[in-house]
């Protein structure tokens, strides 16, 4: 349970500014814990302004430190007083312009259940997340946001080309209104509070470090970074060393932010779903409702398979992988355990998806002359169907095992390149919403393959007519 | 045999318009203009005659090709509609079968380019929430691409599923 939120901010004159058509029905009782102004709109926290200002410190600090050479030299403290004054010259117009910004943005349930959210200076922008159709919803801490105790919350909806963000609100705030958001698309009474979770899988930072360091990319970096050492001392001597810190700091700052971004890792189960939480620098905490899951990855890099460790992603759908801007975060986001051992992994997919169980999956392998297609992974390759699930399985050295579940299956595809035909096999992919995860059956033999599709399809229709109701507990 | 995989013989098949070939052929004599172009320009200029011959043959080994092979790849598409999901398959190198489920369209678009319309064909272009889904008829007449989508769009409306 979350504290009481700070002092509510009303703003009475914040109404005639022409905030369209829709008059905000909001009977008493709906205003919970958030207090909101006459007409049941809510703001986000009058200190919003200056967060977004403080972002730009590290540049602030990037010029400071380029000039604080030429400082220590002179001791001319002018230099400092420059800094000062770039500071405030590029900070000042930014909290300025994002005052506003937090003035002209409102959000509020209306009468349907739904949350809008009012925005925009010059153009306003008035968007309707429909609840029914909630994806994920996350608690995100940007690291200026954090030190003063502040959050911003990140709404996923199905069919929605980005996420609806509100930044920024106290963390009480934060949670507060997760919750809210979370039992209004539940379908439960609102103001039910928080609900209790129970935590599935903590990952200890010790197996994250190991876990990074054992993974190829990091060794390959590291490789290339010894080689720049050498090439750059052999040409310029010493001197180089100083082009060096840029270059070597790439792969470490890559590894860092891994590390950073799954420090502290979490998985928790509540009623309202799987609760995520991570972040060393940047807190983020993402939950994902009952049934949200698309479909399960589990991805074994070479180096982990002696210790039997293995990472496992998601598919939720709305949450963009692969066309979202900055492709790190959005990794973060379809991640459910970034490390984990083989039992645990499995133990947490099989609360998800109830019903699988993946020791008890009968694999087929691809036919013997699949080598001559996919010489490295061919032993590997392998697809099995149960009663709940499609899986497959592959790679060489990263071994990959998939699985979407019947009534998550979009459509059907069988392919085949002139190569492929030659030896007689084609490929069969289950398609499933955007995410990290695919589906792919690799060089199945050509005729079981259409067979393989056709019974995936009646499976997917069977399932589908047995699927649950959008709102989980109503 | 692939003929069975790719293009099941029991099912109801409808081919696309041979128009399309035309439509695609006219494209493609558009695409290739400015190969003729760069012929004719190194031709005027000083350089060595088997430059721009080389050029001219490719283009013209390259084009008849493609001219032949656009005949046979619209030949290659066809759709069927079934009880429960609609079947579409292409292709002659690389060949696909797509099975789309009525409960998991989200949206049925119908488009058409300029080259399309003036050879009056259009193309129904289904989608899921899958990015990978990929079921594309080319080739219809405009009636019956509007015909189909209306029916993909009256079925899916009765067994939409969520997601």
């Amino acid at each position: 349970m979350s504290e009481q939120p700070d002092a509510p901010i009303t703003n009475p004159e914040g109404e005639g500014q022409g905030h369209g058509l829709m008059t905000p029905m909001v009977p008493s009782e709906y205003v919970g814990r958030h207090q909101a102004d006459v007409d049941g709109r809510r703001r986000v926290h009058p200190l919003t302004p200056l967060i977004h200002g403080l972002r730009i410190i590290p540049i602030v600090l990037l010029i400071g430190f380029s000039t604080a050479n030429s400082f220590a030299k002179t001791g001319d403290a002018r230099f400092l007083g420059g800094v000062v004054v770039i500071a405030v010259v590029l900070i000042a117009p930014i909290t300025g312009l994002q005052y506003i910004a937090w003035k002209r943005l409102s959000y509020f349930f209306d009468s349907a259940g739904d949350l809008r959210i009012d925005s925009g200076v010059l153009q306003r922008h008035e968007r309707r997340i429909q609840l029914s159709r909630l994806q994920a919803i996350d608690v995100v801490q940007p690291l200026a946001a954090r030190l003063v105790g502040m959050a911003e919350v990140r709404i996923e909806v199905a069919g929605s080309t980005s996420k609806a963000t509100l930044q920024f609100l106290t963390v009480g705030e934060a949670t507060a209104l997760r919750s809210e958001i979370l039992a209004r698309a539940a379908g439960v009474r609102h103001d039910a509070g928080e609900a209790p979770e129970n935590v599935l899988v903590h990952v200890p930072a010790g197996d994250l470090v190991l876990s990074l360091a054992l993974q190829a990319h990091v060794w390959f970096f590291l490789v290339v970074t010894v080689l720049l050492v050498v090439v750059t001392v052999l040409n310029s001597g010493p001197a180089g060393l100083t082009l060096l810190l840029v270059a070597g700091g790439a792969p470490i700052f890559i590894v860092f932010s891994e590390f950073s971004k799954f420090f502290g890792f979490t998985l928790a189960e509540s009623p309202d779903g799987l609760r995520l939480r991570h972040g060393l620098l940047q807190t983020a905490a993402q939950t994902v409702p009952p049934g949200r899951v698309q479909a399960v990855g589990f991805y074994e890099p070479l180096l982990w398979r002696r210790r039997g460790w293995v990472r496992v992603k998601i598919n939720v759908a709305g949450v963009k992988s692969s066309d979202q801007g900055s492709g790190d975060r959005a990794y973060t986001e379809s991640v459910l355990l970034p490390v984990a051992p083989w039992p645990v992994a499995i133990a947490v997919v099989s609360r998800i998806l109830p019903g699988v169980d993946l020791q008890a999956l009968e694999w087929q392998s691809a036919p013997r002359r699949a080598r001559w297609r996919c010489p490295w992974q061919w032993r590997c390759l392998a697809v099995a169907v149960n009663d709940s699930v499609f899986a497959v399985r592959g790679g060489w050295l990263e071994r990959r095992t998939c699985l979407v579940p019947h009534a998550r299956t979009q459509s059907l595809r069988v392919t085949q390149g002139p190569y492929q035909r030659a030896l007689g096999l084609a490929s069969v992919h289950v398609d499933s919403t955007p995410g990290p995860v695919r589906i792919t059956g690799h060089c199945r033999d050509a005729n079981d393959a259409r067979e393989l599709a056709e019974a995936q399809s009646d499976r997917a229709r069977l399932a589908r007519g047995a699927a649950p109701p959008a709102r989980w507990l109503r | 045999m692939t003929q069975h995989v790719f293009r099941p013989p029991d099912e109801p098949w409808t081919p696309v318009s041979p128009r399309m070939a035309s439509a695609r052929r006219v494209s493609l004599v558009i695409a290739m203009t400015p190969f003729l172009i760069a012929v004719v320009v190194l031709a005027s200029v000083d350089i060595p005659r088997w430059v721009p011959l080389t050029l001219l043959g490719f283009t013209i080994v390259v084009g008849i090709w493609a001219w032949w092979l656009i005949g046979r790849r619209v030949r290659s598409f066809g759709y069927a509609e079934r009880a429960d999901d609609l079947l579409v398959t292409s292709g002659i190198m690389f060949r696909r079968l797509v099975i789309v489920p009525y409960g998991r369209m989200q949206l049925v678009d119908v488009v058409s380019g300029p080259v399309d319309r003036k050879f009056g064909v259009a193309t129904v272009q289904l989608h899921t929430a899958a990015a990978t889904t990929d079921a594309t008829i080319p080739g219809l007449l405009p009636q019956d691409a509007a015909a189909l989508r209306d029916r993909l769009a009256a079925r899916g409306e009765e067994r939409t599923a969520g997601l």
